[in-house]
C-alpha cells in the first residue's frame, strides 16, 4: 500500500510547487489590480480594469457596451483606444460602459447578443472582422443601437439599419506625415522613404497612400518603398523588413502594422534613422527617433457616437477625418520640429478641402 | 489492456531500456496505473492553484468559481434556475457545447497519433486545411440538396485534413522524417496556402467584398441545423463529435487497423517482426487523425462561422488546445471527450460576458490561461510521478547513480 501513498505525496510535492510559482506571479498581478483600483475607474489611463463604473453616475440611465476583439484591452492600439474612448464618455457624458472582451471569433455573437440583451442603448464592435456577427445580432435586436469601428456599417448594401459604421479617413493622417518625411529626406539629402504594413487591406494601405502622396507631394524626387509583414503582432517579422528596407537606403519608416510594426521602429531605432507610428501617438516609444506618429483616433470615433446617440443623433456612416478630428498626426519629434508650422499649414489646407489626399498606392 | 500488448511492452523495455521508452507504451503505462484518478487529480489541484491566484489578487476564489460554473451554463442542470437567469444559462451551456465540439475531435486527432506511438502536432494545420474546404464547398454548389451539401461538406474537409496529415505519414514510413518536425511545417505550409487563398484577390476570395481578406459566405442549404437556442445556437455538430469519438474507441480497441496502431506504438520493431506493415499503419493512422481534424474544422465552419478571415486562420490555436485536451483524456474516447467539455466549458465559463464585472475581466481571462497552463503542466508531468510510484527501476538510472539505496526502495515499494 505504500505504493498506493506516493503519488498523493508527490503530487502534493508538485502542487506545492506549482503554488510557489503561482505565489510568486501573483504579486505582479497584485499590483496591477492594485494600480487599476487606486486609478480611479473613470479618466484614468488604466488599462487592465473594464469594470463598469457606475461611481457617481450622473444620469447613468444611458448605458453603453463594447465588444473588443481577440487583441483585448490591453493591445496599445485598436481595442485600447476604444476602451479610452468609453472611459472618455463615462467621465464626460455620464454614460454607463461595460466591456467584453472576446477571445475568439466563437464569443462575437454571444458577447454582442448579452450586450443588446442587457438593456444598452449603443453596443460597439471593435472591428471590422465582427461585421457578419454584429449583422445577426442587430437584425434580431432592431430597437437596440450598433456601431463598429472600420466598417461601412449600415452604410453597406443589405445591411441591418440600425448599424452605424465608425470609418477613418487613415490617408488624411497618412499624407500629413508623409509630408513631413518628404521635407525631412530633402534637408538631409536623403532619398529614400519606406513603409511597412500589416497586410494589403483597406486600413493600412489607406495609410500609406496618403503617406507615399504626402512624402512625393514635398519631395517629388524621393524613393518609395513598401513591404507587408502579413502579421500584426511578430515584431521580428515588420524588423526585419524595416531592416532591409534601411539596407536599401530607407532613412524613414512609417509602421502600419500594429503591434508588429513596433519592430519596424525599433528597427528604425537601432539604426538611428527616423520612425513613424501608427494609430496612437508612439513617440514615447523614442523620443528621438519617432518622427511624429499618423493617428486614427478611434477613442475619438467612440466617443463622437455615444455622444451623438445621446443627443438623438445616429447615422448609418459615421465619418472619422481630419475635419473633425478623428485622424491626425502625434507629436512631432526634434528632428521635424523646424517643420511644425508649415504642417500645420498642410493641415489647415486639407481641412479646407484644398488638398484631398488619394486613397491608391503610388508604389506597391 | 491484451496479454499481448503488456507482453510487447514489457519486451520493449526490457531490450532497450528507459531511454528508449515510445509514446504509447507510455500512454499505456499511464493509463494502466492510474486510470482516471490522475486526470481527476490534475484538474482539481489546477482549480485550487488558480483559486489561490485569485485570492491573492484581493478576490474571492468561490464567487469566481461559482460565477465560472454558472457561466459555463451548466446551472442550466439545475431545476431551481428559472427565468432569465435559466435563459442565459441556456444560452451559455449551448456555447460551452459549441466549444466543445470541435476540441473533441482535434483532440481525438491527437490520440490517436499517440496511441500509435507518433506526435501529431499537425492539428493545426490539418484543421486549417479542414476549414478552407468547408467554407470553400459550403459556399459554392448553390441549390445542392441541403443534407448532400453539408455530408459533401464534411466529408471534403475530412479529406483535406486526412491528406494533409497523410503527408507526413507518408515522409515518416518512406524516409523516417519525424513527424513531429513535420506536421508543425506542414501547419504553416496550410496557414500561408489558406492566407493566400483568401487574401485581396486570392483564389477563393469573396468577389463582393473587394476591400476585406474573407472568403464567402456558407450557403444558408450548408449550414448545420440548429438544435437548440437561436443566435449562435447549438447544431447537430456535437452530436457528430460524439459519434465520431465512439467510431474512435471502437476502431481503436475492437479492429484490426486499431491493434497495429497500439502495437506499432509499444514497438514498431517487435510489430515489424510480428509481421505488421509499420509504414502502412503509420500512414493510415496520420490519415485518420487529419480527417477528425477536418471534421472539427468543418463543424465550426457550418455550425456557426459561416465565413473564413485571413485573420482567423492567422490567429486560431484550436489544433494546440487538442494536444491538451488528448494529453488530459489519457488518449482514450471517453478521456477526450470528457476533456473537451471541460475545457469548452472554461472557455465559456471564463470569458468576461459571464462574470460580474467586480472582477477584473483581464484577470479571468488569464485565469484561463493559468488554469490550462496549470493542468498542462501537471499532465504533462505526472509521467514522473507515475514512474517513480511503478515504474522507479525505469527511471532508476538516474537515481541508482547518486542513491542506490533510495532506488531500489522504491522499487520494493512499488511491489
Amino acid at each position: 500500500m505504500t505504493g498506493r501513498i506516493r503519488p498523493v505525496g508527490l503530487l502534493a510535492l508538485a502542487a506545492a510547487l506549482v503554488l510557489g510559482i503561482a505565489a510568486c506571479g501573483s504579486s505582479s498581478s497584485t499590483t496591477t489590480s492594485t494600480t487599476t483600483g487606486s486609478g480611479g475607474a473613470a479618466a484614468s489611463s488604466s488599462t487592465t480594469s473594464a469594470s463598469s463604473t457606475t461611481g457617481s453616475s450622473s444620469g447613468g440611465g444611458f448605458k453603453v457596451g463594447l465588444v473588443t476583439d481577440i487583441g483585448g484591452l490591453n493591445d496599445h492600439g485598436f481595442n485600447h483606444l476604444s476602451y479610452q474612448g468609453l472611459l472618455q464618455a463615462e467621465s464626460q457624458l455620464g454614460v454607463k460602459g461595460t466591456v467584453l472582451q472576446s477571445q475568439s471569433g466563437a464569443d462575437y455573437v454571444p458577447n454582442l447578443t448579452r450586450l443588446a440583451q442587457a438593456g444598452n442603448k449603443l453596443v460597439i464592435a471593435v472591428g471590422f472582422l465582427m461585421a457578419a456577427p454584429l449583422e445577426q445580432v442587430a437584425t434580431k435586436y432592431p430597437n437596440v443601437h450598433f456601431a463598429i469601428i472600420d466598417s461601412p456599417g449600415g452604410a453597406a448594401p443589405d445591411t441591418a439599419k440600425n448599424i452605424e459604421g465608425i470609418d477613418f479617413a487613415e490617408q488624411e493622417a497618412g499624407y500629413p506625415a508623409g509630408y513631413l518625411t518628404g521635407l525631412y529626406l530633402k534637408a538631409h539629402n536623403y532619398t529614400t522613404a519606406s513603409t511597412v504594413g500589416g497586410q494589403s487591406i483597406p486600413p493600412v494601405d489607406l495609410y500609406i497612400a496618403g503617406f507615399q502622396a504626402g512624402v512625393k507631394a514635398s519631395d517629388p524626387s524621393a524613393k518609395l518603398l513598401n513591404a507587408y509583414s502579413q502579421d500584426f503582432v511578430a515584431q521580428d517579422k515588420c524588423k526585419e523588413l524595416a531592416l532591409n528596407q534601411i539596407q536599401a537606403g530607407a532613412k524613414v519608416v512609417f509602421q502600419v502594422a500594429g503591434a508588429c510594426g513596433l519592430g519596424a521602429i525599433s528597427a528604425a531605432v537601432q539604426n538611428k534613422d527616423q520612425a513613424i507610428g501608427v494609430d496612437a501617438d508612439q513617440s514615447y516609444l523614442s523620443p528621438t527617433y519617432v518622427l511624429t506618429s499618423a493617428e486614427k483616433k478611434v477613442d475619438t470615433g467612440v466617443f463622437t457616437a455615444i455622444k451623438n446617440l445621446q443627443a438623438g443623433q445616429f447615422s448609418s456612416n459615421l465619418q472619422e477625418d481630419i475635419t473633425n478630428g478623428g485622424v491626425g498626426i502625434g507629436k512631432i519629434g526634434p528632428a521635424g520640429t523646424q517643420w511644425v508650422s508649415q504642417i500645420n499649414g498642410i493641415i489647415a489646407k486639407m481641412k479646407s478641402g484644398q488638398i484631398k489626399p488619394p486613397t491608391t498606392l503610388l508604389v506597391k | 489492456m491484451s496479454l499481448l500488448e503488456d507482453e510487447l511492452q514489457s519486451e520493449a523495455e526490457e531490450a532497450k531500456g528507459a531511454a528508449a521508452l515510445s509514446p504509447a507504451s507510455l500512454t499505456a503505462f499511464r493509463r494502466g496505473i492510474s486510470g482516471i484518478t490522475v486526470p481527476i487529480l490534475t484538474t482539481v489541484i489546477a482549480f485550487i492553484a488558480g483559486g489561490l491566484i485569485v485570492l491573492a489578487t484581493g478576490h474571492n476564489p468561490l464567487s469566481t468559481y461559482s460565477s465560472i460554473f454558472n457561466g459555463t451554463g451548466l446551472n442550466w442542470l439545475f431545476p431551481w434556475v428559472s427565468g432569465a437567469e435559466r435563459a442565459t444559462a441556456a444560452g451559455n451551456l449551448q456555447q460551452t457545447l459549441l466549444n466543445a465540439t470541435p476540441l473533441i475531435l482535434v483532440g481525438l486527432a491527437v490520440a490517436f497519433a499517440f496511441r500509435a506511438g507518433m506526435f501529431n502536432i499537425g492539428g493545426q494545420g490539418q484543421y486549417t486545411v479542414g476549414w478552407i474546404v468547408a467554407v470553400w464547398v459550403g459556399s459554392s454548389f448553390h441549390g445542392m440538396p441541403s443534407l448532400l451539401h453539408i455530408a459533401f461538406a464534411i466529408v471534403a474537409a475530412a479529406a483535406a485534413g486526412g491528406a494533409w496529415a497523410g503527408i507526413a505519414g507518408v515522409l515518416k514510413a518512406t524516409t523516417g522524417a519525424n513527424e513531429v518536425i513535420s506536421t508543425i511545417m506542414l501547419n504553416w505550409i496550410a496557414i500561408w496556402v489558406g492566407v493566400y487563398c483568401f487574401q485581396l484577390g486570392g483564389p477563393l476570395h469573396n468577389p463582393h467584398m473587394p476591400s476585406t481578406p474573407v472568403s464567402s459566405n456558407v450557403v444558408s442549404g450548408a449550414k448545420l441545423p440548429v438544435i437548440w437556442g437561436s443566435l449562435q445556437g447549438l447544431d447537430v455538430g456535437i452530436f457528430i463529435s460524439l459519434a465520431l469519438a465512439v467510431v474512435f474507441g471502437l476502431v481503436i480497441n475492437r479492429t484490426r487497423l486499431g491493434y497495429e496502431a497500439r502495437t506499432v506504438g509499444f514497438n514498431p520493431e517487435a510489430a515489424d517482426y510480428a509481421g505488421m506493415n509499420v509504414g502502412r499503419t503509420w500512414i493510415r493512422v496520420m490519415v485518420i487523425c487529419g480527417a477528425f481534424a477536418g471534421v472539427a474544422a468543418s463543424l465550426d465552419m457550418l455550425g456557426w462561422k459561416f465565413n473564413l478571415f485571413t485573420n482567423d486562420i492567422l490567429v486560431s490555436q484550436i489544433g494546440f488546445y487538442g494536444i491538451a485536451v488528448a494529453l488530459l483524456g489519457r488518449n482514450t474516447a471517453g478521456g477526450t471527450v470528457a476533456a473537451a467539455l471541460l475545457w469548452g466549458a472554461l472557455l465559456t465559463g471564463t470569458s468576461s460576458r459571464n462574470f460580474n464585472l467586480s472582477i477584473d475581466p483581464t484577470l479571468v481571462q488569464y485565469l484561463t490561461f493559468m488554469i490550462e497552463g496549470i493542468i498542462v503542466l501537471l499532465v504533462s508531468t505526472d509521467v514522473i510521478t507515475l514512474r517513480l510510484l511503478k515504474g522507479g527501476r525505469r527511471i532508476g538510472l538516474t537515481f541508482r547513480r547518486r542513491r542506490p539505496d533510495d532506488a531500489t526502495a522504491t522499487e520494493a515499494g512499488a511491489k
